[in-house]
Formats: structure tokens, C-alpha cells, sequence
């Protein structure tokens, strides 16, 4: 279970580039569940992501993770828990390497990595197996540089090293947005396989309506580094593409007016 | 002749430095300028013990041991308080300049009678025992020389193709080539990046070691553009395999340091002035680094891409 207590986040505070990325985000998610995280630009949703990841730690707050305390710990600690995707199909894997040494790298996520054999024949073939499933054909071309590969092979090769050592929690950050529409339903389909059949606890940031009313669970939509809607179980079944578009335009409409006028409009009329 | 084995036996101790940048510069993609100063500390470490009596090899090991400290100086500077990593090159560098002057006590250091480990090699063969190929005589002492530095190469570079190809090696080179991901892989960047400046300077101060059992003295002048020297034979390496697999790179260094200890001789020997030498590598270094660019600029103006 991931608990995230009133975590906030400014950045270049004091500064005239200050931004107020997340202003107290308050969440329980339950082991297994498949929250997908939606929001304006600017909202904070990645953001969200990256602080649970450790990317930077958060000013204020608490982020607890199987019952342990990780509000502190650097990104690299927290791998041991944490699967991730990222938006840009570049950051997941190591261009240079070979397909097989990139996967032996995920095998050993938050690991020691001491001075045996990277890739031994039984891991090797174990590897192969894991590629085949995947459906790709890639299982052929293990000891290409995935440098070769096109931007969806690489996503889903990084999905399938998030989840090479199960992650106690997978963090996608909308890990199919810089893909052509066909690489991306593919990887959306890997996605959603992958997290049901080893009921992963996942967050999912994404920026497409039907990937967040179709997919997961729970649904959360961000609004100025604050969670605004919160939508799970029956709720979230009946939620169309069309009804997270309205809560959009009210947002819209919203925002045209300023965030302290807002506030003081809202504590007056609300 | 004589000349030619020669620059073949400086090619071959200098590989080692090639080696040592290429942990650096392609391995880690750290440019790391420590080089001039950790070539230096290693000769001004070895020809010291060796004046002190030490065992050549152990005094050789103790100049590897020296670079491995200068190297983790430069990756604490550069990861731990966040300096530029070539101003933190350049720092330990300049450091290192007094550094070397104190392990000597002077600026020079010649090796007489000590015992070495070329003087090691060369007592496998008597003085006067020739090899004769054609007109050319090829004095044994010379080739005992060849053979035992061969030795050192082999093993330096089949022990560095073995560990990356283990887990911690393969963390390496993902450290230079993906941070972002192998951070998000649970490895400390910092720790791997230092780690690796240590062995890269380890291997550049054991070739100033050998280097100065070599041409029998030390002086503090002697790194001077070697870390340019080192660039230029990885690059002269990497055409000439034409590959990043880890192990063609390594076979390139070695050679593109050999290449080009024998180019240089040449362009000597047709009457390059010897001063002139380090614009000449710093020139070819230039080009070698803009031509591919250019080249690639002149492709594309010449057939558009769609």
C-alpha cells in the first residue's frame, strides 16, 4: 500500500519562477489497485509521479510504502520498490547496450550488482522466454543495441523491465504519448495485461480520455498540484471519455478566474 | 628498426592509458582531464619506490593504487559537491602538479641502476642475442621488452572485457549511457561514476608506471597532453574496429594507441619538428572529433532527407 500524506512541492520558490507544483496531495492507494491520474497541464500529475519516485523530495509531507517510511530516501533506494516508465521512449533503456543487457540490468533493480555474469545460457533463455510472450518478435534479436529499435518496442521492452522483478508499485508516466497510434495501443494492451495478471498496484498518468476511462480501477484528476476528482469502483466503471471532457471544461471555465479569487468565491458561495 | 620497436613498445605501454579514457570518455561519457596529472603521479610513484628499493611490480601496482586515489578524488568532486566534471578534472590536475613534486622531492627522477620491471624482462636474454629478419638484427632484450608489456595489455584488457559483462560492469556502462534510467534501475549514479574514475585513473597512472621504467626517469612535466594522446588513440581505435561492442573497443584502443605512437614516429622521421608535435595531435584530435559531423551535414545537403 502507498500512503501519501499532504505532500507538497515548490519549485524556485522565492523566486519569479515559482511554481507551486503540488500544494498538499492526499492519497491511500490499496495493493492491486490501478489508478490512473489525470489533470490539465501544469496540474501536477507528473509531478505527483516523480515525488513518489524520488526524483526530488518533497518539501512537506509523508510517503509511506508497505508500511515503511521512503519520504527521505533517494531515488535509487526506492527502486527496489518502484517500477517505471516515462514519457519519453529514450529514458527507459540504454540505447547502446543489447536488448539482452538492458533486460539483465532490470533484472538486478535495486539489487547488488556484484561480479557475477550478467548473463548466464539459464538467464539468457529465461529472458528469451519473457521477450517471446511479449509478442514482438524480439526475442530474435536479443543482442541488437536497442538503439534499434523503434519507439514502441522500447516502451514495451521497458514495461517489461519494470515488471521483471515484480515492483511493489509501477509508475507510468504517460508512457505511450510520444508513440504513433498503433504503437501505442499495443503498448496500452501490454500495459493492461501486465499489471492484471501480476495485480500490480499501479499509477498511470496519461493524457488520453479513452485510456483513463477504459483502463484501471480508480481514477484521480489533478487540478493546480491538488487532487480534485476522486472516482473508484462503480464510479469509475461508468465513467465515459465524454464525462471526464465535461469536468474538463468546468475546470476551464474555473480557471479563468483567479486561483484567490476562486478561493475566495468558493469559501463565499460554496 | 630499432626506432620502429621502440614506438611500438611506447604504443603498447601507452594503451594503457587509451584504456584507461575510454573507461572515461565512452564508458562513462566523463570527460576527465585528471589524465595529465594521474599519468604523472603514477611515474613520480613508481620511480620513487623503485629508488627506495621496493619490488618493480609491487612499486608498479603502488603507481596504479596512487591513480586510483586521484581518480576517486575527482569523481567525489564531481558527484559529491556537484562541481563541473571537467573543472573537477582540472582541479585534481593542478593538485596533483605539487602532488608529484613532493613524491619526488625535484622535478626529475632518472632510474640507474634500479632494478625494473624492464630491466626484468630484458634479463630473460642475454645482451647481444640477436633476431635477425631479412637485413634488420632485432636485439632479444628488445622483444623480451614487447613481450612482457604485451603481457600486462592482455591482461588488463581481457580482465576489463570480463567485468563488463558482469552485473556491476554492466551498471557501469549503463551509468554513462542512460543515468536517468539506471538511476530508476536502484543504482547511486554518483558511487558509479567515482568508481569508475578510480579504475580509468588506476589504468592511465599504470602506463606513467611502466612508462617510466621505460625511458629510465620520471619528471613532472611528462603527463603533459596525454589525456589529448588518449582521446586521439580512442578514437583512431574506434574507426578502425568500427564498432561499440565492449570488447572490439578495448582490441581498438589498444590499437589506435600502437597506430598512433607509429604515426607519430613517422611524421618525425620525414622531419615533423618535435615541438610542433602536440599541435599536430591536438589538431588531429579536433578533426577527428568535427569531421564525422561534417561529413554527415554535407550527406544530408547533398540528398535531403524526407
Amino acid at each position: 500500500m502507498l500512503e501519501i500524506e499532504q505532500i507538497a512541492k515548490t519549485f524556485h520558490a522565492g523566486t519569479p519562477n515559482e511554481v507551486r507544483a503540488l500544494q498538499g496531495v492526499d492519497l491511500k492507494i490499496e495493493n492491486g489497485s490501478f489508478v490512473i491520474v489525470i489533470g490539465t497541464n501544469g496540474s501536477g500529475k507528473s509531478t505527483l509521479l516523480n515525488a513518489v519516485a524520488g526524483s526530488f523530495l518533497v518539501d512537506t509531507g509523508r510517503l509511506r510504502l508497505k508500511g515503511q517510511e521512503i519520504t527521505r530516501w533517494p531515488e535509487h533506494r526506492r527502486a527496489k520498490y518502484i517500477g517505471r516508465v516515462f514519457q519519453n521512449p529514450f529514458s527507459g533503456t540504454a540505447p547502446s547496450m543489447t536488448i539482452a543487457e538492458n533486460l539483465a540490468l532490470a533484472a538486478k533493480r535495486g539489487r547488488r550488482r556484484g561480479l557475477g555474469w550478467a548473463l548466464s545460457s539459464s538467464s539468457r533463455s529465461d529472458l528469451n522466454e519473457r521477450v517471446r510472450a511479449m509478442g514482438l518478435g524480439l526475442e530474435n534479436r536479443l543482442d541488437n543495441a536497442i538503439g534499434s529499435l523503434s519507439g514502441g518496442q522500447r516502451q514495451s521492452l521497458t514495461l517489461l523491465m519494470a515488471g521483471l522483478i515484480m515492483p511493489d508499485l509501477l509508475l507510468l508516466d504517460e508512457h505511450t504519448a510520444a508513440l504513433d497510434p498503433k504503437s501505442a495501443d499495443q503498448v496500452i494492451r501490454l500495459t493492461d495485461e501486465i499489471v492484471r495478471r501480476d495485480k500490480l498496484t499501479t499509477m498511470m498518468v496519461t493524457h488520453s480520455m479513452q485510456q483513463a476511462a477504459h483502463l484501471g480501477d480508480r481514477l484521480i484528476m489533478m487540478v493546480r498540484g491538488k487532487v480534485m476528482y476522486d472516482f473508484q469502483g462503480a464510479e469509475k466503471k461508468r465513467l465515459t471519455p465524454q464525462d471526464l471532457l465535461d469536468r474538463f471544461e468546468d475546470i476551464r471555465r474555473s480557471d479563468k478566474l483567479d486561483e484567490t479569487v476562486a478561493s475566495m468565491l468558493e469559501r463565499q458561495y460554496v | 628498426m630499432m626506432q620502429l620497436i621502440g614506438s611500438f613498445s611506447m604504443g603498447l605501454i601507452l594503451s594503457l592509458l587509451a584504456l584507461g579514457v575510454l573507461i572515461s570518455f565512452r564508458i562513462l561519457s566523463f570527460r576527465d582531464l585528471t589524465v595529465d596529472g594521474s599519468i604523472t603521479l603514477g611515474g613520480t610513484v613508481a620511480a620513487t619506490l623503485l629508488v627506495a628499493g621496493w619490488n618493480p611490480w609491487l612499486a608498479t601496482a603502488a603507481a596504479f593504487a596512487a591513480g586510483a586515489l586521484a581518480g576517486t578524488t575527482t569523481g567525489v568532486l564531481a558527484t559529491k559537491f556537484q562541481i563541473n566534471g571537467l573543472l573537477a578534472g582540472i582541479l585534481v590536475m593542478t593538485a596533483l602538479y605539487s602532488v608529484n613534486l613532493r613524491v619526488m622531492g625535484k622535478s626529475n627522477l632518472p632510474l640507474m641502476k634500479e632494478k625494473t620491471v624492464v630491466t626484468l624482462a630484458q634479463s630473460l636474454s642475454s645482451p647481444d642475442a640477436k633476431w635477425s629478419i631479412g637485413r634488420w638484427e632485432i636485439p632479444l632484450q628488445d622483444l623480451c621488452v614487447v613481450g612482457m608489456v604485451s603481457v600486462v595489455i592482455a591482461v588488463v584488457a581481457s580482465t576489463m572485457y570480463a567485468f563488463f559483462r558482469t552485473n556491476l560492469g554492466l551498471a557501469m556502462r549503463a551509468t554513462g549511457d542512460n543515468e536517468q534510467m539506471i538511476r530508476a534501475l536502484g543504482v547511486e549514479v554518483g558511487w558509479m561514476t567515482t568508481f569508475g574514475l578510480a579504475l580509468s585513473n588506476g589504468l592511465v597512472a599504470l602506463a606513467g608506471g611502466l612508462l617510466v621504467q621505460y625511458q629510465g626517469y620520471a619528471d613532472v612535466q611528462m603527463g603533459i597532453g596525454m589525456v589529448v594522446w588518449g582521446f586521439a588513440s580512442v578514437i583512431i581505435g574506434e574507426s578502425l574496429v568500427g564498432s561499440r561492442q565492449i570488447g572490439l573497443l578495448l582490441i581498438g584502443a589498444v590499437m589506435g594507441s600502437v597506430l598512433f605512437r607509429l604515426l607519430v614516429a613517422i611524421a618525425l622521421k620525414w622531419g615533423l619538428n618535435p615541438n610542433d608535435l602536440k599541435m599536430v595531435t591536438a589538431l588531429f584530435v579536433f578533426a577527428a572529433l568535427v569531421l564525422p559531423n561534417v561529413l554527415e551535414s554535407f550527406r544530408r545537403r547533398i540528398r535531403p532527407v524526407h
